[in-house]
């Protein structure tokens, strides 16, 4: 006969304000098999716990209820709680008393007090028939893996390198340096982005431990916390990397043009170039949708193969697959801004001159399209009024709900440096919706912009108009005072907000991870566990998890960093025994379970049963997620996934359906 | 092809030149146009005083397109299509307002029907007919026109709810319009809206709305104004020279339905389009076609 | 009345603005956050001060008698462009609509014309009476001159259903 002990927490007022917890206490007392049932404030707190290893020992008790908050909350504190006292810390359950019944039937108390029995009751029957298990242990790969060479990456991937581990740095672009390369000066400090980014992308290419793959994409993973295996395509450059010695004489010989992704398209570049100024690796690439050669015939042009000097032109070129094993992952894919096309009233892509904060970056960068002279892109000319217009994209529930968090600061930058280039000669006007200042040293860098003169217009404009002669026109109303302004820009910078990457889906499905409503990447709690992935042993960082700037976005990355070292320090880690397990004698060999299963932990061999050959499928418990998919597909029955057996269910199931005494 | 018509108040009563010229062109592109059996304002006025009613209103129209057994409906005036397609999704959401209009429709003898497909004139051209086959009917290439276009309010906004062409950009009556030949201006107030709703209360702002739009077109250069909305026509045709005095200025800018165009690019005699109705100097736009 | 007069010694009135708020069928409105993009893009802003981000602050204070009072609820041109372009789909548009059937309710001064209409379509079933039209030529055309079919007038029982749901609470 089993001996089970029943604890009913109140969660402070959580669940004890709706569930009249002594009324449930009393009802699971006569329970059969219910030994003690007692109730308590904070189940969770050194004296509950202490009241339910006392209790064991008192009374002997072999299996626990515990009716509290969510599983995911405190699930493994009352394993570890039962541990101590002894028992097995897989007999226990746990019964949802607040998600599932105080928070959602507050307006209803009596009703909920009655379900709240019921759970119970469900409880204490599935409980009985709960087996002892025991954690598998296994050995951990000492590599990691980094998706995603911007800041965070880099910083991630420098923590660890710099704390022994190996890293593999896998960056989709030609070179790493990510958004923040981009950029010209930095808030609120106006630091030059790559006089502070440009040591660190030369430190991670240099670095014994990493492992630089530019131009590569992760194209498979597999495996489980620790062990993960990951192939990686490494797309041709058609360049020997060994052999270039980034000179751009093959550059300069290129006959063929090219947007230059790097300025936004601003400028451009040559089929064959090296990405940016400050590229690590400064190898050329050839795009092979522009070149020449590889798009038409192999005999045409071929002029870059005459210029280059070390012979590194290889048109030859194929593309590399790499599998590694790695004991965690972080991704650190960055975000993408809003294309304000989406938006045809503000007139962006349709005027010249109303371009996005990132192109406007360009245009005040010194290896920009414009050498860092502020010039509108239509005619060359410098101008005389600029306006700023904010929340492009952002905090619209047409587009997307978030706040894009760096627009407003990003814009006060641009208009400080706008100012601080200009001089008294440009008039700037900032429409805005709420400024958001809210970082260290942030409102005071507010401060300065107003010092300098900055007109900061309280409100936004519906749309944005273009004369025949295609100067542009907008009105505005202000709400301080109350009035319409009507503006005539020679520029316009739209404060685009960051939105999630386009591939971010792909992503998550490739890496097993969550994304949010906003189409994030989702972190395992938002509060206590922002730096995790719900997938153990895949972290994330920076602005895949939700918009962020680079001191959010380099903590972000460090604390992952720290996460790995902390998971990978150990040489054997444990995991959740909750596996699938199954019976040889009713399995048929059908084969419908082995392709069905996501992680591939599930093969087929053949055995040799009375004589003859019969195929049986084997679970690879280091695999095996404990998804439950091959349990359902079953024609046999033969898979049982365990501590989630049928007969438990169905005893809850009964449970709830029999009379309540 | 056969479709249910419903004109509205404007144009069975001021714009009979649009109704002649719709008659006219889906003849010639044979779809029969069959009239509701009876008379009905959409509802549109009197949302301003009581919006049940204006659904009721509404959804009458739909019950008496029902009569006619057709399954699509067209409505040439924008603002009786807004009001019937939002009138129709507040039916679908509204339970009680559903029950209660039901019920009075019921009891004059008429029966709901949700699943009538509405059309605009410039949404079954562009979609239905398509540009191709509009293209291949012109007998008449309007080629050397400069025209700008004006969809006017109602049949672009707003998305929410389902409309017949882009809020922000919309081009489907441009591309009508280039399907026969003519060259199509962009504007910057291309969007900007008649003013006929304020004629009740306002009529000089009103007026002064269409005014400041027909000044910016003269001071343009184009060779016309293609609509497709009877209260736009009233605004721009019919009261040109009262809106451009309130903004100070003479204007003489031709103002034509694009089935008046399209009509003319189909080979129909000039009296059969309702030409000689408009108020605006269409010659004007007549002469360049003819030479 | 002018807005402003009727605001100098308003107090705010919560059971008007529950009133107000079963009369509309969406809540989004409270979501307004102000951004001004409906007045910067007004229609009826530069001729008659029509300013929708005020009068949706102004209806989630409880100023909804003040409103129902004023003319500037007349002043809205319907371009819909407020509704299409709120991020926060907050319908400035609908919240007018709603103030006018409230205003004609509590039988302030409405412009005369819509009470005219009103008896237009109880009469003929349309909201405009036939007009003649008269060409550049000026020559005189009806309908019968122009060979369109007659306008055929509702069935009887339309004037009884109208008049019910006019008169309804």
């Amino acid at each position: 006969m089993p001996r089970i002990g029943v604890y009913v927490c109140h969660c402070g007022l959580n669940i004890a304000g709706v569930v009249d917890v002594e009324k449930v206490t009393e009802y699971a007392e006569k329970l059969q098999d219910v030994i003690v049932a007692k109730h308590y404030v904070y189940m969770c707190s050194e004296t509950g716990q202490r009241m339910v290893k006392e209790d064991i020992k008192a009374h002997n008790l072999d299996r626990i209820v515990i009716a509290t908050c969510s599983p995911r909350m405190h699930e493994e504190t009352f394993r570890r709680t039962v541990a101590e006292a002894g028992l097995n810390p897989y007999l226990l359950e746990i019964v949802n008393l607040r998600e599932h019944v105080s928070w959602v039937h507050s307006e209803e108390p009596e009703k909920a007090t009655e379900k709240a029995k019921d759970l119970v009751k469900m409880g204490v029957a599935r409980v009985k028939l709960l087996q002892p298990l025991e954690k598998r242990r296994v050995s951990v790969e000492k590599n990691v893996l980094v998706v995603g060479g911007g800041i965070a990456g880099i910083q991630a991937s420098l923590d660890l390198a710099d704390a022994g581990f190996r890293v593999y740095l896998v960056e989709k672009a030609p070179s790493i340096g990510g958004r923040m390369a981009q950029l010209d000066k930095t808030f609120p400090t106006l630091d030059c982005s790559a006089c502070i980014l440009t040591p660190k992308m030369v430190d991670a290419a240099r670095h014994p431990n990493i492992i630089l793959l530019t131009n590569s994409e992760v194209t498979n993973v597999s495996g489980f916390v620790g062990n993960y295996e990951v192939s990686i395509v490494k797309k041709p450059r058609y360049v020997d990397e060994e052999k270039c010695v980034g000179c751009e004489l093959c550059t300069q010989v290129c006959p063929v043009k090219v947007p230059d992704k790097f300025n936004e398209g601003l400028s451009q570049t040559h089929a064959i170039s090296i990405y940016s100024p400050y590229a690590v690796p400064k190898i050329a690439i050839i795009n092979p949708n522009h070149c020449l050669r590889l798009k038409y015939d192999k005999d045409v042009c071929g002029k870059c193969l005459e210029a280059c000097e070390a012979k590194a032109i290889n048109f030859e070129q194929q593309p590399e697959e790499f599998r590694l094993k790695v004991g965690a992952i972080i991704l650190a894919v960055g975000a993408e801004i809003f294309d304000a096309s989406k938006m045809p009233e503000l007139r962006y892509k349709q005027c010249k001159n109303v371009v996005s904060n990132i192109e406007f970056e360009r245009i005040l960068n010194a290896s920009g399209p414009t050498k860092g002279e502020i010039i509108n892109p239509q005619n060359g000319a410098v101008p005389k009024t600029l306006v700023f217009v904010q929340c492009v994209g952002s905090r619209d529930k047409r587009f997307h709900e978030h706040c894009c968090r760096v627009g407003c600061m990003t814009t006060l930058k641009q208009a400080i440096l706008v100012r601080e280039r200009l001089g008294e000669n440009v008039k700037i006007y900032v429409c805005f919706n709420d400024m958001r200042a809210f970082g260290k040293g942030y409102d005071e860098f507010y401060r300065r912009a107003r010092e300098l003169d900055i007109d900061f217009v309280a409100g936004l404009p519906s749309d944005i108009r273009s004369a025949p002669e295609g100067s542009l026109y907008f009105d505005v109303y202000d709400k301080g005072t109350n009035k319409l302004l009507e503006i005539k820009p020679d520029l316009i910078v739209l404060a685009s907000g960051m939105v999630p990457n386009t591939d971010l889906e792909k992503l998550s499905a490739l890496f097993h991870v969550s994304r949010s409503n906003d189409g994030f990447l989702l972190e395992a709690h938002p509060k206590l566990r922002p730096l995790e992935s719900l997938t153990a042993g895949i972290f994330i960082a920076g602005s895949c998890q939700g918009p962020k700037d680079i001191p959010d976005t380099v903590a972000q990355a460090s604390g992952a960093a720290a996460k790995v070292i902390d998971l990978l320090a150990k040489d054997v880690i444990e995991l959740e025994p909750l596996t699938a397990v199954i019976d040889k004698n009713l399995c048929s060999g059908c084969q419908i379970c082995e392709p069905i299963c996501p992680f591939l932990a599930i093969e087929t061999k053949t055995e040799i049963v009375e004589g003859t050959e019969k195929a049986k499928a084997k679970v690879i418990e280091a695999m095996c997620q404990g998804c439950g998919l091959c349990v359902s597909a079953c024609p046999t029955k033969a898979i049982k996934m365990q501590h989630y057996t049928d007969e438990q269910f169905l005893a809850q199931v009964k449970a709830c359906c029999s009379e309540r005494r | 092809m056969k479709l249910a018509v419903f004109w509205g108040c404007r144009i069975l009563t001021s714009q009979y030149a649009y109704e002649m010229s719709v008659r006219e062109v889906f003849k010639k592109l044979n779809v029969e146009l069959v009239d509701l059996s009876e008379a009905n304002c959409c509802g549109d006025p009197i949302k301003s005083v009581k919006d049940s009613a204006a659904n009721y209103l509404a959804n009458r129209v739909l019950a008496i397109a029902n009569a006619t057994g057709l399954d699509g409906l067209l409505v040439p005036c924008n603002r009786c299509h807004f009001t019937i397609s939002e009138a129709k999704d507040v039916m679908s959401k509204d339970k009680n307002l559903n029950k209660k209009i039901e019920s009075l429709l019921k009891e004059e003898g008429l029966a709901y029907n949700s699943h009538i497909k509405i059309w605009h004139v410039i949404d079954f051209l562009h979609n239905f007919v398509g540009l191709d086959s509009i293209k291949k009917t012109a007998q008449k290439p309007l080629n050397g026109l400069r025209l700008a276009t004006h969809v006017g309010c109602q049949i672009i906004r707003y998305s929410d709810l389902g409309r017949v062409d882009d809020a922000e950009n919309p081009r489907k009556l441009d591309e009508l319009v280039e399907a026969l030949g003519a060259k199509t201006v962009d504007y910057a107030e291309k969007l900007d809206c008649c003013g006929a709703a304020l004629m009740y209360g306002h009529p000089n702002s009103a007026l002064s709305l269409a005014g400041a739009k027909i000044k910016a077109l003269q001071n343009l250069g184009v060779d016309g104004l293609v609509i497709s909305c009877p209260d736009c026509g009233l605004m721009f045709d019919f009261r040109q020279k009262d809106a451009a005095a309130t903004v100070g200025a003479k204007t003489s800018l031709p103002v034509i339905y694009y089935t008046q165009l399209l009509g003319l690019a189909l080979n129909i005699e000039m009296e059969k389009l309702g030409l000689h109705l408009n108020q605006s100097p269409v010659e004007q736009l007549l002469m360049k076609i003819s030479t | 009345m002018g807005l402003t007069d009727l605001m100098s010694m308003a107090k705010p009135n919560m059971d008007a603005r529950e009133n107000f708020l079963s009369k509309l069928s969406s809540r989004e409105f409270v979501n307004c956050f102000q951004c001004l993009k409906c007045t910067s893009g007004c229609t009826a802003l530069k001729l008659l001060e029509l300013k929708p981000h005020e009068i949706v602050k102004l209806v989630n204070l409880g100023f909804v008698d003040e409103l129902a009072s004023s003319d500037i609820i007349w002043t809205c041109v319907t371009c819909l462009k407020c509704v299409q372009r709120c991020p926060q789909k907050a319908s400035p548009y609908h919240i007018i609509m709603v103030l006018r059937n409230m205003a004609v309710e509590k039988e302030a001064q409405i412009p005369e014309e819509y009470l005219k209409t009103v008896s237009r379509i109880l009469e003929t079933g349309l909201a405009e009476a036939p007009q003649e039209v008269t060409t550049r030529k000026m020559e005189v055309f009806d309908r019968k001159s122009l060979n369109l079919p007659k306008i055929t007038f509702p069935r009887e029982s339309f004037q009884v259903a109208f008049m019910k749901i006019m008169e309804e609470k």
